[in-house]
């Protein structure tokens, strides 16, 4: 008894070959179906981006309110009130009950001078504009 | 067989007839809703579907010459309840209980402010920290959501409360610089229109449209928050002392004209007013522009400043003092009811003579007079800038000629029959101590916009009298301090001046109200090249009322920090070696 031998991708491909009506419909429903899902896709990353970007926008404000706090408690910080408060509290400092006024007959003393490595060098430094190799080849005239 | 499709063709024809009447109808409604009212529908459905939230940027802080915060604004939270969220009472009950314990606001106060709210969204709790909001936004409670604010915070408590002013709930300034300045510190509002859902929430994906808001202006003041610290202190220590009512001190830079100290009594609490009392709102009132009083003896100098400018007289210009000066029937005597005989021009100011006062204004005559007077900037606003200024009045031949009379000649040449704000005093005193040379006062120093700075500059008003006019009477005027005791006004290091002043206080039906008295000095320091113009004005103080002993040496003390404080250095002729 003799066998056909049909190997099994044979079958797809002619279904491909010449579709029929019912296949066509069934393939096409699928392409809508997946086309449906995809604004779907879009609109939840859509969302999704927007939720993130709002969380963002909330830390922003967060943090903007974190430092105008902040820079008011700095501010309180240094207030007359609380610097009197504390020399007066905490390091126990008071008023003083005399002031004294000297004067002082000598002149003034010479604006201190800057360490020598501030000042501008005044001389260049020994062996400067020679290099190794104008030493060596010094001898050679210059054109 | 032909009649059967004759009954099918009528009942198709009835049914397509059918359709076609209900195809129309739906048809001309959608006409009527889609073109005819599109215009009203579309509206209607804005109105549902999309909100409109104004958006306020950061409020300006007012800062003193320095940089130092007097009032700046943070970042407030208010929690917003949506009414029908809470229709279950139990729930709310416990989302009621749960915020009361973040905001301390009463659980019950909560409840009843959403039950009886006839809005869609209400604020339960306002002015929320940054932590307490994040607190609230953990929860994730149902229908609620936090609506971001803000709050004025004053660093430095209530130093110069008056001046300041103080904003309302809606951020915007009621008093005070915060009025005055609102144009500046506001910034400009902006809006951001959204979307929403059915519970009202923001549509993520939804329409919107934002109009960036702007952020006020940082606005620099000249007021330095040391010296004005050291007045008002000043100021409560002498008020309290002297059992007085209320009080005024300014302090002036006379080269510029900047306002470095300007404080007030009573005051009011600007960090948290009350306006339930409406008797209460005069506290917030700047009494240095908005009150006037008689200036009494203080406004010799302004008389003395005339004779000398005019050149009637000189500081050694001999006189004689009878006790008394008849004008126009009236008989003028001093103070004291004293008659003092052979005296210089200069014993007029140190004896403070009333007589001596209106022989001046008599030898300068009425039309010069009040020439100097008006040059001095009496009888018209300052032009500080500050809400509420008043002119003071001045009642002369030419404004009033049906009141006047020649006797108010003698009597304005002391101080009397004239009202002049605290500020107009200071800077008359500010002219003198600059050479004669008026700058117009100034409150303002720098605005900073975002990216920009614009420095305000000083601004002269007039050469009021000349300048050896004005160095003459600053050393009479330190011939008057020399007069004073050193128990009472003692400045170590500098040589000063000054000039005090003692004046009836005058009641609202314009009549003197017996045994009251206002005591002032006002005063320059260093004498020779004067870096501030004080005056100080005690308002009904108890016991002795001179000014010598009540307002001198509030002036001295401030001196002598205040010099300090400015690196002014000690006056060459003062110094001795050692100990003072």
């Amino acid at each position: 008894m003799a066998t056909v031998h049909k190997p099994a991708g044979s079958a797809l491909t002619g279904v491909l070959r010449s579709p029929s009506l019912p296949v066509i419909l069934i393939l096409a429903a699928m392409i809508v179906g997946v086309a449906a899902l995809l604004p779907l896709v879009q609109s939840s990353g859509a969302t999704s981006t927007a939720g993130d970007i709002r969380a963002l926008e909330q830390a922003k404000t967060d943090w903007r309110a974190r430092v105008r706090a902040l820079e008011l408690e700095v501010a309180g910080l240094g207030s007359l009130n609380r610097i009197e408060q504390e020399a007066t509290q905490r390091l126990k400092m008071a008023p003083p009950k005399e002031t004294h006024f000297i004067r002082i007959d000598v002149p003034a003393p010479e604006p201190r001078r800057l360490p020598s490595r501030y000042l501008p060098r005044t001389t260049e430094p020994e062996g400067s504009g020679s290099s190794v190799f104008e030493t060596l080849f010094g001898w050679i005239p210059r054109p | 067989m032909g009649n059967r499709r004759g009954t099918v063709t009528w009942r198709i024809w009835t049914v397509i007839t059918a359709i076609s009447i209900g195809a129309l109808v739906v048809t001309g409604r959608l006409v009527q809703l889609q073109i005819i009212d599109h215009q009203r529908y579309a509206a209607e459905a804005r109105v549902t579907q999309v909100s409109e939230e104004t958006i306020s940027d950061r409020r300006g802080a007012l800062l003193d010459r320095n940089g130092y915060p007097l009032a700046g604004s943070e970042d407030a939270f208010d929690v917003m309840v949506e009414k029908r969220a809470w229709d279950d009472s139990a729930e709310a009950a416990v989302a009621a209980n749960t915020i009361s314990g973040i905001t301390g606001r009463n659980t019950d106060e909560i409840l009843s402010i959403v039950d009886t709210a006839e809005i869609f969204e209400i604020a339960v709790a306002r002015g929320l920290t940054y932590e307490q909001a994040q607190a609230v936004r953990e929860l994730r409670l149902a229908g609620v959501r936090l609506f971001e604010s803000s709050r004025r915070v004053y660093p430095e408590g209530n130093l110069a409360a008056q001046l300041l002013g103080f904003v309302g709930r809606d951020n915007v300034g009621l008093t005070g610089l915060e009025i005055d300045l609102e144009g500046i510190l506001g910034g400009a509002k902006g809006t951001v229109t959204f979307e929403r859902d059915g519970l009202g929430n923001r549509l993520a994906l939804g329409e919107s449209r934002e109009v960036a808001s702007q952020p006020g202006a940082n606005v620099v003041l000249t007021i330095d928050r040391y010296i004005q610290r050291l007045a008002e202190k000043e100021l409560d220590a002498t008020i309290k002392k002297h059992e007085a009512t209320g009080g005024t001190i300014i302090v002036v830079q006379p080269k510029s004209g900047e306002i470095l100290a300007m404080a007030s009594r009573p005051t009011a609490d600007v960090t948290q007013p009350d306006l339930s009392d409406e008797s209460k709102l005069a506290l917030f009132r700047n009494r240095a522009v908005t009150d006037t009083y008689e200036p009494g003896s203080v406004f010799k100098l302004v008389t003395m400043a005339t004779a000398l400018d005019l050149g009637e007289v000189g500081p050694y210009t001999p006189w004689y003092d009878e006790g008394v000066y008849t004008a126009n029937g009236y008989s003028i005597r001093n103070w004291d009811f004293s008659r003092n005989g052979d005296q210089s021009v200069t014993q007029i100011l140190t004896k403070s003579l009333n007589t001596g006062a209106a022989w001046l204004a008599n030898l300068a005559r009425q039309e010069r007079f009040y020439e100097y007077v008006d040059r001095f900037g009496f009888g018209k606003p300052t032009g500080v800038g500050l809400s509420g200024e008043a002119a003071g009045r001045m009642r002369t031949p030419e404004n009033d000629p049906e009141n006047w009379r020649p006797v108010d000649l003698a009597t304005n040449s002391f101080g009397q029959g004239i009202s002049a704000t605290p500020l107009q005093i200071a800077m008359a005193v500010a002219t003198i101590a600059n050479d004669g040379k008026a700058m117009k006062p100034q409150i303002v120093k720098e605005i900073a916009y975002p990216g920009q700075r614009k420095a305000i500059q000083p601004e002269a008003a007039g050469q009021v009298i000349a300048a050896e006019t004005a160095r003459t009477l600053r050393e009479m005027m330190g011939v008057v301090v020399d007069g004073i005791s050193s128990a009472f006004l003692n400045v170590h290091g500098y040589k000063v001046g000054g000039k005090t002043g003692t004046a009836n206080l005058v009641t609202e039906s314009g009549v003197y109200k017996p045994d009251t008295y206002i005591s002032s000095f006002v005063g320059v320091a260093p004498l020779d090249d004067p870096a501030l113009a004080i005056l100080v004005k005690i308002d009904e103080p108890k016991g002795v009322p001179w000014g010598t002993v009540v307002a001198a040496p509030a002036f001295g003390r401030i001196v002598q920090a205040a010099l300090a404080y400015m690196k002014v250095p000690p006056t060459e002729g003062a110094l001795v070696s050692g100990l003072q």
